[in-house]
C-alpha cells in the first residue's frame, strides 16, 4: 500500500508549454527571405550570391569566435546570426568589395549583437546598424546599386510579397505592421513625390515592412507602441531623403525609432485591470 | 458586459477522454484515508476508535471553523502531521478500513428542508463541514458572511483548464440538485439573482440547465456563457468580465459547492466526498468520480485502473495553475478538482533550456490582468525588484499564460514571485 514510489518531477506551474520557439521564429523568417533570393538569382542578380556566401561564412565564424572569447554558450543553432547575415547581404551593394562585407558583418554580429549580450539584448537592429556605419564611413562605395534600388524587376516585388505572405502565415508578428508601413509610405510618397522607379519604391517599402520591421527585439513591448514605432519609421523614411523613399533612409529611420523604443515602452505602459482590489474583496 | 475581446489563450482542451464515461460512480473504498484537519478544527476521535461514513471526526473551533467528517468506515489509526498537496505539513486523521465495506444507509430526505429559515442555514453549513470547492477553499458560511452585500450569486460550472471535467459532469448528472443548492445559497446570502456560468462549448449542458430553470418557473435565475478559453471562467475573471467595478456585489461558488449545500441541507449529509477528475495521458481510464476526502493520489489513480506508464509529473489541479507533487501519498483535499498523471512528452520540467527574452510581446498581449510580464521579469532578472513592482508585479494572479506562450521558455512565474517576495532572495544575495 504505502510502498515508496519514485519521486516525480517538481516545478512551478505551468506544466505545459506552447510549441513556439526562438529557433522556429528565426528560421521561419530566414525561410521567408528565400523567394527573394531565388528571384534575384533568376533575374540576373546572381552576384548577390557572392555577398550572401561571404556574409554567411564570416557571420558564423565571427559568432563562433565571439562566443569563445566571451566564454558563452554557442547558440548558432537558433538561427539568429544566419538571419542577420542574410538581411545584411540584401542591404549591401552587389559589387561591394569583400573586405567591406566582412567588416560590415563584424560590425553587425560582434559589435551590434554579441557585445550587447547576444540574442535579445541588442538595442538596435544589428544588420541596420552595420549598414548605417558603413554608409557613413564609405559613402562612395555604398552608393553603388544594390539589389532593391535602381531598375528593380517586378518579379522581385512578387517574391517579396510571397515572402511576406509566408511571414504573415506564421503569425509571429502583428499584421498591422506591414499594412500601416505600406499605407503611410504610399501617402507620403503621394504628398512628396515617390521614387522615380515605381518597382524600386514598391520593393523597398514591402521589404522594409515585412523584413526590416519584423525583429521584435528592438520593437516596443506593446501593440500600440509597435504601431507608433511603425508610423514613425514610415514618416521618417519618406522624409529623410530629399529624393523620397529609399533603403538608405529606411535604415536611419528604423535606427532612430529603435532609440526611442525605451521611451515608447514607458509611455505606453499597459494599465492593469483592478485584479488586486478584486482578490482582496474575495480573499482577504 | 464589456465589449472588449476576452483575453486568454485557446488551449487543447483534452476533456473528451474523461467525458466518455460520465456517469458518476463511487469506487470501492481504499485501504486507508488521511483526512486533513484544518487549523480551525479539533480532532474529536481517539486512536483505535471505530468510525462510520459521515461520522464527525473533528469539531469546529470558533465561529470560523468547520467540522470534519470521515469519508469511510474504519478505525482511527493515527492523528499526526503529514505533507499535504500544497507542500505544507498539516494535521491529518488516518483511518484504516475495517473489515468488508458495507453500503452506507441512504441519507433521508428532510421533509421541511425548503422551509428552513435563512438564519439557520449558516449553522447547518458549519456543522456539515461545508467548504468551498474552488482553488482556495474556505468555509462556506465564512464566505457568505463576508459577502453579505452581494446581490448576485454566480454558480460556476466552467473549467477552463485542460483535462478537468468534474463540475461539468456533476452539472450534467445532477442539474436539479445544483439548482436547489444554488437556491439555498441565494437564500443564505440574501442575493436577488442567480447566474449559472458555463463555457460556450458546453451548449447541451447550458440548455439542460435552462430547461430546468424554465420548469422550476424561476425568473431570478439565468444561464450565461463565457468563451471557452483559458483563463475565462476562473472566479476572478468571471467577476472581472461581468461585474467590473462592482465586484463586491457578486459572489461566486463552484457548482460542486452548490451540490454539497443541497445534500447538507436536504439530506443532512455532511461534506466528506467530492467529484474529482482523475485524468492525464498516463491514466488507463480517465474519468470524473466521487472520491472521499483524504484518499491518497495513488489510490485515486488506482480507482481509475492505475497508470499505463510511470508518469513524469503528478499534479493537483490543472496543467496551467496546478501544483506538481513529489509523491503520490498526499491526500485529496476539498480544493482538489483534479488529479492528473502526465507523461514526459507533455510536461515541461524545470527551465533548463531558457533563452533570453526577445520581447516578442506575446505575454503582454495575452496577459489577462493586462500587465507587462516581459518588463516585470526582465527587471526581476536584473534583480531590480523595485522596478518590477513599479510595473505592477503584485497584480499578477499567477494564471501561467505568460510562461505558456513564451517562445524562449523563460521561468516567468519564478521571476514574478521573486519580484513580489524578494525577501528570501535578498538574504542569499546580501
Amino acid at each position: 500500500m504505502s510502498e515508496e514510489k519514485p519521486s516525480f518531477a517538481q516545478s512551478l506551474p505551468p506544466h505545459i508549454r506552447s510549441t513556439d520557439s526562438l529557433t522556429k521564429r528565426s528560421w521561419g523568417r530566414t525561410l521567408a527571405l528565400l523567394p527573394l533570393l531565388l528571384a534575384a538569382c533568376l533575374t540576373g542578380h546572381a552576384q548577390i550570391l557572392r555577398v550572401l556566401l561571404l556574409c554567411l561564412v564570416s557571420a558564423v565564424a565571427f559568432e563562433f569566435l565571439a562566443k569563445k572569447l566571451l566564454r558563452k554558450k554557442e547558440e548558432l543553432r537558433n538561427g539568429e546570426t544566419v538571419l542577420v547575415a542574410v538581411l545584411f547581404s540584401l542591404l549591401m551593394p552587389s559589387r561591394c568589395p569583400s573586405e567591406l562585407v566582412i567588416l560590415g558583418v563584424f560590425l553587425a554580429v560582434v559589435m551590434g549583437k554579441e557585445l550587447f549580450g547576444g540574442t535579445g539584448g541588442y538595442p538596435l537592429p544589428p544588420a541596420l546598424m552595420a549598414r548605417a556605419i558603413l554608409q557613413l564611413s564609405f559613402p562612395k562605395v555604398m552608393a553603388e546599386p544594390m539589389l532593391l534600388a535602381g531598375d528593380v524587376s517586378p518579379w522581385l516585388v512578387v517574391a517579396i510579397g510571397l515572402g511576406g505572405i509566408l511571414l504573415l502565415r506564421q503569425k509571429k508578428s502583428y499584421w498591422e505592421t506591414p499594412v500601416l508601413f505600406t499605407a503611410v509610405c504610399f501617402i507620403c510618397g503621394d504628398l512628396w513625390g515617390g521614387a522615380e522607379v515605381p518597382t524600386a519604391f514598391l520593393s523597398g517599402v514591402l521589404f522594409t515592412a515585412f523584413f526590416l520591421l519584423a525583429d521584435p527585439v528592438t520593437l516596443p513591448l506593446t501593440r500600440k507602441g509597435s504601431a507608433l514605432f511603425v508610423l514613425g519609421a514610415a514618416i521618417l523614411s519618406s522624409t529623410l531623403d530629399p529624393h523620397g523613399f529609399s533603403i538608405g533612409a529606411v535604415v536611419f529611420a528604423v535606427l532612430w525609432m529603435s532609440l526611442l523604443t525605451p521611451w515608447l515602452d514607458v509611455w505606453l505602459k499597459p494599465v492593469p485591470f483592478i485584479f488586486k482590489r478584486l482578490i482582496k474583496a474575495t480573499y482577504p | 458586459m464589456s465589449l472588449k475581446l476576452p483575453l486568454g489563450i485557446r488551449l487543447e482542451r483534452k476533456k473528451d477522454a474523461s467525458l466518455l464515461n460520465w456517469n458518476l460512480k463511487r469506487p470501492y473504498p481504499p485501504e486507508k484515508i488521511r483526512v486533513p484537519v484544518p487549523f480551525n478544527a479539533e480532532p474529536c476521535v481517539r486512536i483505535g476508535d471505530k468510525v462510520v461514513t459521515g461520522q464527525k471526526i473533528a469539531e469546529a473551533n470558533g465561529t470560523e471553523g468547520v467540522s470534519v467528517h470521515a469519508g469511510m468506515c474504519g478505525t482511527v489509526e493515527k492523528v499526526a502531521e503529514y505533507p499535504d498537496p500544497t507542500g505544507k505539513q498539516s494535521l491529518m486523521i488516518e483511518i484504516r478500513r475495517y473489515g468488508e465495506p458495507k453500503p452506507s444507509a441512504p441519507w433521508d430526505l428532510r421533509k421541511d428542508w425548503e422551509q428552513i429559515p435563512a438564519e439557520q442555514l449558516a449553522g447547518i453549513f458549519r456543522n456539515a463541514g461545508l467548504v468551498t470547492t474552488g482553488p482556495r477553499s474556505e468555509p462556506v458560511h465564512v464566505k457568505l458572511a463576508r459577502h453579505a452585500a452581494a446581490r448576485t450569486l454566480v454558480i460556476n460550472i466552467c473549467a477552463p483548464e485542460p483535462y478537468i471535467t468534474c463540475e461539468l459532469v456533476l452539472a450534467m448528472s445532477h442539474p436539479v440538485e445544483i439548482l436547489r443548492g444554488a437556491e439555498l445559497l441565494r437564500k443564505a446570502c440574501h442575493a436577488e439573482k442567480v447566474v449559472f456560468a458555463l463555457e460556450d462549448s458546453n451548449r447541451e449542458t447550458a440548455e439542460l440547465i435552462k430547461s430546468k430553470i424554465y420548469f422550476l418557473k424561476w425568473t431570478h435565475a439565468e444561464v450565461r456563457t463565457v468563451p471557452a478559453i483559458y483563463p475565462q471562467g476562473l472566479e476572478n475573471t468571471l467577476l472581472q468580465a461581468w461585474f467590473s467595478g462592482e465586484e463586491d456585489q457578486a459572489l461566486v461558488f463552484p457548482a460542486s459547492t452548490a451540490f454539497a449545500v443541497y445534500e447538507a441541507v436536504a439530506l443532512g449529509k455532511p461534506f466528506y466526498e467530492r467529484v474529482v477528475t482523475v485524468g492525464g495521458e498516463c491514466v488507463v481510464e480517465p474519468r470524473s468520480l466521487w472520491l472521499p476526502l483524504g484518499i491518497s493520489f495513488h489510490d485515486a489513480i488506482r480507482t481509475c485502473k492505475g497508470v499505463m506508464r510511470e508518469p513524469r509529473k503528478v499534479l493537483m489541479g490543472g496543467p496551467l495553475a496546478g501544483t506538481a507533487q513529489a509523491s503520490q501519498e498526499v491526500p485529496l483535499m476539498a480544493s482538489t478538482n483534479a488529479v492528473l498523471a502526465l507523461p514526459q512528452e507533455i510536461v515541461t520540467e524545470a527551465e533548463r533550456s531558457a533563452e533570453p527574452c526577445i520581447r516578442c510581446n506575446l505575454c503582454v498581449d495575452h496577459c489577462p490582468a493586462a500587465l507587462s510580464p516581459a518588463m516585470i521579469t526582465l527587471a526581476a532578472e536584473a534583480k531590480e525588484f523595485a522596478i518590477a513592482r513599479e510595473w505592477d508585479a503584485a497584480e499578477c494572479f499567477e494564471c501561467g499564460i505568460c510562461a505558456y506562450v513564451c517562445p524562449s521558455k523563460r521561468p516567468m512565474l519564478e521571476l514574478i514571485r521573486a519580484a513580489n517576495h524578494p525577501a528570501e532572495k535578498k538574504v542569499a544575495h546580501v
